[in-house]
């Protein structure tokens, strides 16, 4: 595997306490709908934290916000030293190449290959990579999928658990420092989510990045957490290991665990 | 005393506001168009890329109707050209006809209904998968990766289409004329280029680039501003075609009034 | 990659086929109007243009040759034109060729004509001013129909009346109908020949005759010596003269309206130009038939003077005599 692109160059440094993502009384709303409410959340390198709750919950609306592809109404975001919600593009731009973000319904390009599709982030943020650097990214990043055979099909011609493989691909093909899930194992049936899962644990340990993953799915929360926090009307209700909040005696959170 | 039908006005309302918002949105989407499209970064290869699928792909289509149109209104005038004993005008008449008007708005309205629908709903269903963040994500302004480069190329390709339209249409007007009556391919070229001038084909020109422009914006407007879901995406496409169907046409009146006022005409 | 490649080179040649037609149409229209190329300037004076517009066609005979360049109002009665005409046509043009307004075609497009004259001059030079010729224009050969028009009907009318009181007259239909009319004139004609053919031995004869007595010859001539004789016979001789001239016309005449009577017959009858042509053909015919009947009474009149003249009286006992020995050779 060659090391020579690693964005991660403050791995020495990295200790296991270090806060990556600080999130400090997030506040949003569409129109009456107070989705946030003063939501607080800290990320420690390495960390799986999994936000738990309800559809509809804000669960994808933080993740967006961490991103920036929506505006949070007041609070802050702290990523790699920026305010996200402060910042410009061009520095936006940088921060977002260190962030993967899997999208729930993978955001694949239909009118692009696999390869093209892998090629896309790695051609927008390093513009200065040559074509023979961006083949052997890609074609790595499909053996750490396990689907290099696929390189030369069209999104639509491949499976749901394929597609959402090759989605973890392109969003691992920047080496980001920090992963961002949205609901990865929605629509899969429990095998390929396991699998999926299986994916994202063994990914955590090989690059020691932190994982913010937004889920229902209690089998995909009980494997992949090392940290579980409850959203609960908007804001930060409860905190844990998935042992200690599955012990919980709260009835909010106890009927998730049900 | 005439009275004003205020209930049936106050029925009108929510969708002349609807109208209104609508118009404004447009108005604004293009205004961050043209805020966007000159500064880098410049998709060049993506814009190249939407030029084939929308210039060079539309072709095909836009030659067939084109041809057929040159041909049917060539057989369609002249009936009435002879009741009026100047058949001989015949490729004079049809060649105006198709160079100022017929070739640009039937044309761009064939691009409406291909390019303006497959924008709308391709943005469309981009929007509802979350590609369009996904660019984001990928450091990519959406906007000008998707929206300026099919504007753009819409604006490009629809004179060129039009170009070749017209072409293809003489061409099978010329056809038209010989079949009752015979005119050489010499001849009939040298009877259209001697009626029409400068101010026929300029302003028609012109104003393709204003239709083009249109389908793009309203595609692109459409598509971007898609709702969740299919269902979405199929009325972004719909009214990506009536909508930018409407815009040609009201395009057009305003660009007779213009070269009408420049004495153009 | 390759495909991309491969796709850009369509695209190159869609849009290069698409201005290529663009700028083929504006070559073409840009070489009529005389944009490119070499010209050189022609003016005019009128004092209507009806019109005429920059750009308008300038046709020498008949010839494209440029356009109209520009319009400009010199007066209240004199307009100039500029022409922008191609250069080739330096060498051809001369000073004293007229300009004209027309139109191109019933209701086209106004063009400036240039007419040669037939008369020798030196080339048109560079913006010189040729000589305008005022046009027809439609307006006043519209006026100058109108006026034919009302013509017309008025000669339609007449020729209605004058159709309707032929088809009313039985005797000249029964006369035009009549397959022996044709056949008659014939024969006349014949005899007029024959008689004319006789009349002209006489007049030899009686030549010979005055001759002979002028002279004195012979046992006649002795015996009249008398001038006033010879003066009166003078006479009869002009006169039958006269006389034989005038039915040699007559069997001319006839002759010609044998073959259109015969013509007429064959073709069909009923339309304009038929019922015009029989209406003048019955008016010749009466004429004729006039004209016939005159000649002849004058002639057999003169014939029976001869006859009786005592003079000739013996003469024509002898010729008499003479025609029936040869007759009775003959058998």
């Amino acid at each position: 595997m060659p090391k020579n692109f690693s964005l991660n160059s403050n791995n020495d440094k990295a200790e296991s306490s270090e806060t990556v993502l600080s999130i400090e009384h997030l506040y949003k709303s569409f129109g009456a709908n107070k989705v946030l409410v003063d939501f607080n959340l800290d990320l420690v390198r390495g960390e799986n934290v999994v936000v738990l709750g309800k559809s509809g919950s804000g669960k994808s609306v933080l993740i967006k916000c961490i991103i920036s592809l929506l505006n949070p109404d007041s609070g802050s975001i702290r990523m790699f030293g920026s305010n996200i919600p402060d910042i410009k593009n061009d520095v936006l731009d940088k921060i977002r190449a260190k962030v993967g973000f899997l999208f729930q319904s993978n955001a694949l390009y239909d009118s692009m290959t696999v390869r093209e599709n892998l090629e896309f982030p790695l051609r927008r943020h390093w513009i200065s990579v040559t074509q023979r650097q961006v083949n052997a990214m890609v074609q790595e990043a499909l053996e750490e999928v396990g689907l290099a055979h696929t390189i030369d099909s069209m999104p639509a011609e491949l499976s749901g658990g394929m597609r959402k493989r090759i989605a973890l691909a392109r969003t691992l093909i920047l080496k980001p420092e920090i992963i961002l899930y949205d609901e990865p194992t929605t629509g899969l049936d429990p095998i390929t989510a396991k699998e999926i899962i299986n994916l994202m644990i063994e990914i955590r340990e090989r690059y020691t990045t932190t994982s913010l993953i937004i889920s229902h799915d209690m089998n995909c929360v009980r494997m992949a957490s090392s940290r579980v926090v409850m959203l609960i009307d908007g804001s930060c209700y409860a905190s844990g290991s998935f042992d200690q909040l599955a012990n919980n005696a709260d009835p909010k959170v106890k009927q998730f665990f049900e | 005393m005439y009275k004003l039908p205020y209930k049936m006005i106050a029925s009108y309302l929510p969708s002349l506001n609807i109208f209104l918002k609508e118009a404004g949105e447009i108005a604004r989407f293009t205004g961050r168009f043209f805020t966007q499209w000159f500064k880098p970064r410049y998709e060049i290869a993506e814009l190249l890329r939407q030029c084939f699928v929308i210039g060079y792909r539309s072709l095909p289509l836009v030659g067939l109707t084109a041809f057929i149109l040159g041909l049917v209104l060539t057989i369609q005038l002249r009936p009435s050209m002879e009741d009026y004993g100047v058949a001989s005008q015949l490729p004079a008449i049809v060649g105006i006809a198709i160079i100022r008007e017929i070739g640009p708005v039937i044309v761009a309205l064939i691009f409406a209904g291909k390019i303006g629908s497959s924008i709308g709903a391709e943005l469309g269903s981009m929007k509802v998968t979350e590609q369009i963040d996904a660019m984001e994500v990928s450091g990519t302004n959406p906007f000008k990766y998707l929206v300026v480069t099919r504007v753009l190329a819409a604006t490009l390709m629809l004179p060129v289409l039009v170009l070749l339209g017209d072409a293809v249409s003489l061409y099978g007007s010329w056809l038209g004329v010989n079949i009752r009556g015979n005119t050489s391919f010499y001849l009939f070229w040298t009877q259209v280029f001697n009626s029409i001038t400068f101010s026929d084909v300029l302003p028609a020109f012109i104003k393709s680039y204003f239709f083009g422009f249109a389908v793009g914006v309203v595609g692109c407007y459409k598509g971007f501003n898609s709702n969740k879901g299919t269902e979405g995406v199929g009325r972004s496409a719909n009214s990506a075609v009536v909508v930018s169907s409407v815009m040609i046409f009201l395009i057009d009146l305003l660009a007779v009034q213009v070269t009408d006022v420049l004495g153009l005409n | 990659m390759e495909n991309r490649t491969v796709n850009n080179i369509k695209l190159g040649a869609f849009v290069l086929g698409g201005l290529l037609f663009l700028v083929v149409l504006l070559y073409m229209i840009g070489a009529n109007r005389s944009l490119f190329g070499a010209t050189y300037l022609l003016k005019a004076r009128f004092e209507n243009v009806q019109g005429l517009v920059a750009g308008n066609n300038v046709r020498f005979s008949g010839i494209q040759a440029g356009t109209v360049k520009n319009i400009t109002i010199l007066n209240d009665t004199v307009i100039e034109i500029s022409m922008l005409i191609d250069k080739k046509m330096l060498m051809i043009i001369r000073n004293n060729a007229l300009v004209s307004i027309g139109t191109d075609g019933l209701v086209g497009n106004k063009v400036v004509n240039i007419v040669p004259s037939k008369v020798s001059a030196p080339l048109a030079k560079e913006a010189e001013i040729l000589q305008a010729k005022r046009a027809v224009s439609p307006d006043e050969m519209l006026q100058t129909l109108y006026t034919t028009n009302n013509d017309i009907a008025v000669i339609a009318a007449n020729l209605k009346t004058t159709v309707q009181r032929i088809n009313s007259s039985s005797a000249l239909w029964a006369l035009l109908s009549d397959p022996s009319i044709p056949k008659d004139l014939k024969i006349s004609v014949a005899h007029i020949r024959d008689a004319t053919g006789k009349a002209g031995n006489i007049v030899d004869n009686l030549d010979l005759m005055v001759e002979d007595v002028k002279v004195g010859k012979g046992l006649l001539g002795k015996l009249m010596r008398d001038e006033s004789l010879a003066k009166n016979l003078e006479a009869a001789v002009v006169k039958i003269n006269r006389v034989v001239e005038q039915a040699d016309s007559l069997a001319g005449e006839f002759s010609g309206l044998v073959t259109d009577i015969r013509l007429d017959a064959t073709k069909g009858k009923g339309t304009l130009h038929t019922l015009l042509r029989d209406s003048l053909m019955a008016a010749s015919l009466t004429n004729s038939l006039e004209n016939i009947q005159q000649g002849t009474d004058g002639f057999n009149q003169n014939m029976e003077a001869i006859k009786h003249s005592f003079l000739l009286r013996g003469y024509y006992k002898k010729l008499k005599k003479q025609q029936q020995k040869n007759e009775k050779k003959q058998e």
